[in-house]
C-alpha cells in the first residue's frame, strides 16, 4: 500500500521508488557481497576432488540427507495435525501465548538438556536405575550422539515444531483470515462434511502454501544445523555440515579447502531438494490422513518434552558430586554460577549483539513494508529469506571474508552485521502478516480528518500494530543470542557469548558450568519475550457495567 | 466562497478497465447529493477519487488512476494529498481506531488549531448530540451497530470537514436502526451547511429526490475482496 495519500502521481512514484530503492540495496549489499564472496571460493576443483575421495564424505553426507528429511517430515506431519486439532477444537488463541517461550529455547540449549536425559549417566535411567535395569554404573549404550542420528532428529523436531506451529497459527489467528476461514469451515459443514473433512478441504489448502518458506526453514535448518549436531549428533561420521565446520576450523589450508567444497555440496543439496519441496508444494500438500487422539498427547509430550529440558538444566547448573544410579545429587553447589558472574562480560556481549541486531532489523522491515509497494515486496522477499534457506556453514564463509575486505574481521561492528543478516528473516516474517491485516481504509479516514502521514503513523499503526512489533523484536532478540557459527568465526574467537560458552562446555562434558550457560542462553530471549508481552499489551479500557440504550 | 463540489470524472480507471467516464457531479453547500448503482459499479471509487484515497487499496489490488476535477468552494483539490482536502469520509464498518476509547477516537479529530482549552468541550457536545454521553471511556468494541455509527460520524464532523463523504453509511443496520438513524445523520450534516455525497444501494436511503445520481455498471466488473 503506498501512504502518499492522494500526491500528484509524478511525485508519488519518485518518491516511491526512492526509499525502498535505498532500503533494498542497504540490505541486499552485504548478503549479496557474502554469498557472492562465498560462491567465489567454492571455485577450487582440487579441493573438490580431495572432498570426492574422502570416504567421510559419503557418511556424513548420508546422515545429513536423512537426519534433515526425517525430522522435517516428522515436523511437518505433527503440525498439520496440531492445527487441525487446535482449529477445530478452537483453541489455537489459547496456545499462541506459550509458544514463543518455546521458540526462545536455543537449540544448543534443547541439545543440552536433551543429553542430560538422554545419555548413559542421565535421568531417564536413573529414574530406573538400579531397581528397573540393575545398573549400577552406566551401561555403555550410545544413546547421545547415537551412529543413527535418532537423538538429533528428536532434538530438531522438538525445536523445530514450535517455530512452524508459531509461523501457522500466527496466520490462523490474522483478524481477516481468521473470520473469512472460520465462516467458510462453518459453511463446509452445512454442506455435509465432517469438522475435520471441512479443515482439510477448505482451510488447509489455504494455508499450506503460506508456509512454503517457513517449511523451507525447516528444511535447511534440519540439513545444515552445527551445534546442536556437535552436542547430539552422531560423532563418527558427523553430519556433514558439522564435518565441514570442522574442516574449516583446521589449519592445514588443503582441509580448509575441502571445508569449503562441503559447504558447497551442503548448499547444492539444499537448492535441489527446496526446488523438490518447492515443486511438492506447488501440486497442493497432501493432508496427512485422520485425525486421531495421538495427536493431542504429541501436543503435550512436547510440552512436557520442554518442561523436562528445563528442569534438567536448572538442577544440572546446581549439581555437584552426583553417582550414577542417585536420582538427586548428593551435593549441590552454587559454583557454576559465581563463575558465569564473573565472566559477566560475556552475557554483556550476548545482550549488546542481539539488542542491536534486533533493533537493526526491525527498523529496517518497519521501514520496507511501510515504503515498499506491494509489487517490491513480493519480487524481493525470496531475497530476504536467503538466510533462512541457505546453510549457515556458507553464510558464515561469506561473510567472514565480507568482514575481512571490510576490515571488520574480529570487529563488533562486523559481528553485529552477521548477527543481523541471520536475524532479518525471521523479523520480516514475523512482522510482515501483522501489516497485511492493516485495512487500508484505516489509513483514508485518518487522512480525511486532516492528519498527515506521521500521525497516522505515529498515533494509529504502530500503536495498532505494537504487539506485533514487539515480538517480532523479541523474535530477533532470541534468534541472535542462539547465533553459533558466525559469533565464533567471523568473531575470529574473540567475542565470547553464552551459545559459544554453552556449547564448547558441552563438548568438554563440563555437566554444572555447562547448564549453567544453557539455563542463561534460555533465560535472555526469555526475558526478551517477557518485555515484549508486557510492552505488546493491549490497552485496557476501564469495565463496563450493563450494555444501555442500545439503538 | 460557499460554490460547494464540483467533480468532473473524464475516467476513472486503472490502466486496463474504465470503470467510470463522462460523470459530472455538482452539489450546493447544505445539499445532500446520493449516488446510486449497483455492487462494483463504481461508487465507492468516485468518492475515493473525491477524498483522494484511490491509493488506499488492499494489497494486490490496481490503485485506480482519475482522470478529472475536483473542486470544492472555488479550490482545486484534484493534485492534493487527502489530509489537506477538508473532506470528511465515513464508511460503512465505522472504522474507528480500536486502541483509543470513544472520547479518544473523537478528540483524536479535532483540528490542531483548536486551542487545547475546547478541545474536550468539544467531544463533549459531540457525545451528547450523539445520546452518548458518559460512554466517553467506552472500549469502542462494546457499542452497538447504531452507537458506532454514531460515534463515526461525529468523529468526522469534528475535524471541521467542508464537504462530508458518506460511503454506504447504513448498509450494515437493521432496517428499524436505518429507520432511526438516517434522519439523524440527514439533520446533523445538513446543520453543517456543507456539500454531502451519499452512497448507497438502497432507494429508502435517497435524502433528496431531487438530487439523485445513477451510476450503470461497466460491462465487466472489477474484483472486489
Amino acid at each position: 500500500m503506498s501512504l502518499q495519500v492522494g500526491a500528484p502521481a509524478t511525485d508519488r512514484q519518485a518518491v516511491n521508488f526512492l526509499w525502498p530503492a535505498l532500503l533494498a540495496l542497504v540490505a541486499a549489499l552485504p548478503m549479496g557481497w557474502a554469498l557472492w564472496a562465498a560462491l567465489v571460493q567454492m571455485a577450487d576443483v582440487s579441493a573438490w576432488q580431495a572432498l570426492w575421495a574422502d570416504p567421510q564424505t559419503w557418511r556424513a553426507w548420508g546422515m545429513t540427507l536423512w537426519t534433515g528429511l526425517a525430522s522435517t517430515w516428522l515436523v511437518w506431519w505433527s503440525v498439520a495435525r496440531l492445527l487441525a486439532h487446535g482449529f477445530i477444537r478452537q483453541k489455537l488463541a489459547k496456545w499462541l501465548p506459550h509458544v514463543p517461550a518455546l521458540l526462545a529455547t536455543p537449540h544448543a540449549a534443547m541439545a543440552i538438556g536433551l543429553v542430560l536425559w538422554l545419555s548413559p549417566s542421565g535421568w531417564a535411567l536413573r529414574w530406573v536405575s538400579p531397581g528397573l535395569t540393575g545398573f549400577e554404573a552406566p551401561p555403555p549404550w550410545p544413546t547421545t550422539q547415537d551412529p543413527w542420528g535418532l537423538g538429533l532428529i528428536l532434538a530438531l523436531w522438538l525445536k523445530e515444531l514450535p517455530f512452524l506451529l508459531w509461523v501457522a497459527a500466527t496466520q490462523m489467528q490474522r483478524e481477516d483470515l481468521r473470520r473469512r476461514w472460520q465462516a467458510e469451515y462453518a459453511v463446509a459443514q452445512t454442506l455435509g462434511h465432517t469438522p475435520m473433512q471441512a479443515f482439510a478441504q477448505v482451510v488447509w489448502p489455504q494455508l499450506a502454501p503460506r508456509l512454503r518458506w517457513p517449511l523451507l526453514a525447516v528444511l535447511a535448518y534440519g540439513l545444515t544445523v552445527v551445534d546442536m549436531a556437535l552436542i547430539i549428533g552422531p560423532a563418527s561420521p558427523p553430519t556433514l555440515a558439522v564435518l565441514a565446520w570442522q574442516w574449516l576450523g583446521d589449519a592445514d589450508l588443503a582441509l580448509q579447502a575441502k571445508g569449503v567444497a562441503a559447504a558447497g555440496l551442503l548448499t547444492a543439496s539444499m537448492a535441489v531438494l527446496a526446488l523438490g519441496a518447492v515443486a511438492v508444494l506447488r501440486v497442493g500438500l497432501p493432508w496427512p490422513g485422520r485425525m486421531s487422539w495421538i495427536w493431542s498427547a504429541v501436543g503435550v509430550a512436547c510440552f512436557m518434552a520442554y518442561g523436562a529440558v528445563w528442569f534438567a538444566l536448572a538442577v544440572g547448573s546446581v549439581s555437584g558430586v552426583w553417582p550414577f544410579p542417585q536420582v538427586w545429587p548428593s551435593l549441590w553447589t552454587g559454583d557454576a554460577w559465581a563463575q558465569v558472574m564473573t565472566s559477566a562480560r560475556t552475557v554483556w556481549t550476548t545482550l549488546g549483539l542481539a539488542v542491536a541486531s534486533a533493533s537493526l532489523c526491525l527498523v529496517w522491515s518497519m521501514a520496507w513494508l511501510e515504503s515498499a509497494s506491494h509489487r517490491w515486496q513480493q519480487l524481493l522477499r525470496p531475497a530476504w529469506l536467503l538466510p533462512l534457506v541457505l546453510p549457515s556453514v556458507l553464510w558464515v564463509l561469506g561473510l567472514y571474508s565480507l568482514a575481512l575486505q571490510w576490515r571488520q574481521e574480529g570487529q563488533w561492528l562486523g559481528l553485529c552485521l552477521a548477527h543481523a543478516v541471520m536475524v532479518l528473516p525471521y523479523v520480516l516474517l514475523a512482522l510482515e502478516p501483522a501489516y497485511r491485516a492493516v485495512d487500508p481504509r484505516q489509513a483514508a479516514v485518518v487522512a480525511s480528518l486532516g492528519h498527515g502521514r506521521w500521525r497516522y503513523l505515529v498515533r494509529i499503526k504502530w500503536p495498532l500494530l505494537k504487539r506485533a512489533i514487539a515480538s517480532a523484536w523479541a523474535v530477533g532478540f532470541a534468534v541472535s543470542v542462539a547465533q553459533y557459527l558466525p559469533t565464533l568465526y567471523v568473531g575470529a574467537g574473540r567475542f565470547a557469548t553464552v551459545t559459544t560458552e554453552a556449547v564448547t562446555l558441552a563438548a568438554g562434558g563440563q555437566r554444572t558450568l555447562m547448564s549453567a550457560y544453557a539455563v542463561l542462553q534460555m533465560f535472555l530471549p526469555l526475558l526478551a519475550f517477557a518485555v515484549a508481552a508486557a510492552l505488546g499489551r493491549p490497552r485496557q479500557f476501564e469495565k463496563i457495567g450493563t450494555m444501555k440504550d442500545r439503538t | 466562497m460557499n460554490t460547494g463540489l464540483h467533480v468532473t470524472i473524464d475516467r476513472l480507471g486503472s490502466a486496463s478497465h474504465t470503470l467510470v467516464q463522462g460523470l459530472r457531479l455538482a452539489v450546493p453547500a447544505g445539499e445532500i447529493l446520493t449516488l446510486m448503482g449497483p455492487s462494483g459499479c463504481g461508487k465507492s471509487s468516485v468518492l475515493a477519487a473525491i477524498a483522494g484515497t484511490l491509493a488506499c487499496v488492499p494489497e494486490g489490488l490496481q490503485p485506480l488512476q482519475l482522470a478529472g476535477r475536483v473542486q470544492l468552494n472555488g479550490r482545486d483539490l484534484t493534485h492534493l494529498p487527502t489530509h489537506l482536502r477538508g473532506v470528511g469520509l465515513v464508511f460503512q464498518d465505522a472504522l474507528l481506531f480500536p486502541h483509543l476509547s470513544v472520547a479518544g477516537n473523537l478528540l483524536f479529530a479535532v483540528p490542531g488549531h483548536c486551542p487545547q482549552a475546547e478541545r474536550q468541550a468539544r467531544v463533549t457536545q459531540a457525545l451528547q448530540e450523539a445520546d452518548l454521553v458518559g460512554f466517553g471511556e467506552r472500549d469502542p468494541s462494546t457499542l452497538s451497530g447504531g452507537q458506532r455509527a454514531r460515534v463515526a460520524l461525529m468523529r468526522a464532523l469534528l475535524a471541521e470537514p467542508q464537504a462530508l463523504l458518506l460511503d454506504e453509511p447504513f448498509s450494515k443496520l437493521d432496517a428499524a436502526l436505518r429507520a432511526q438513524l438516517r434522519p439523524w445523520v440527514f439533520a446533523h450534516v445538513r446543520e453543517r451547511g456543507i456539500p454531502v455525497v451519499l452512497v448507497t444501494h438502497d432507494e429508502q436511503d435517497v435524502a433528496d429526490p431531487q438530487r439523485v445520481v445513477h451510476l450503470r455498471a461497466t460491462e465487466e466488473s472489477p474484483t472486489h475482496v
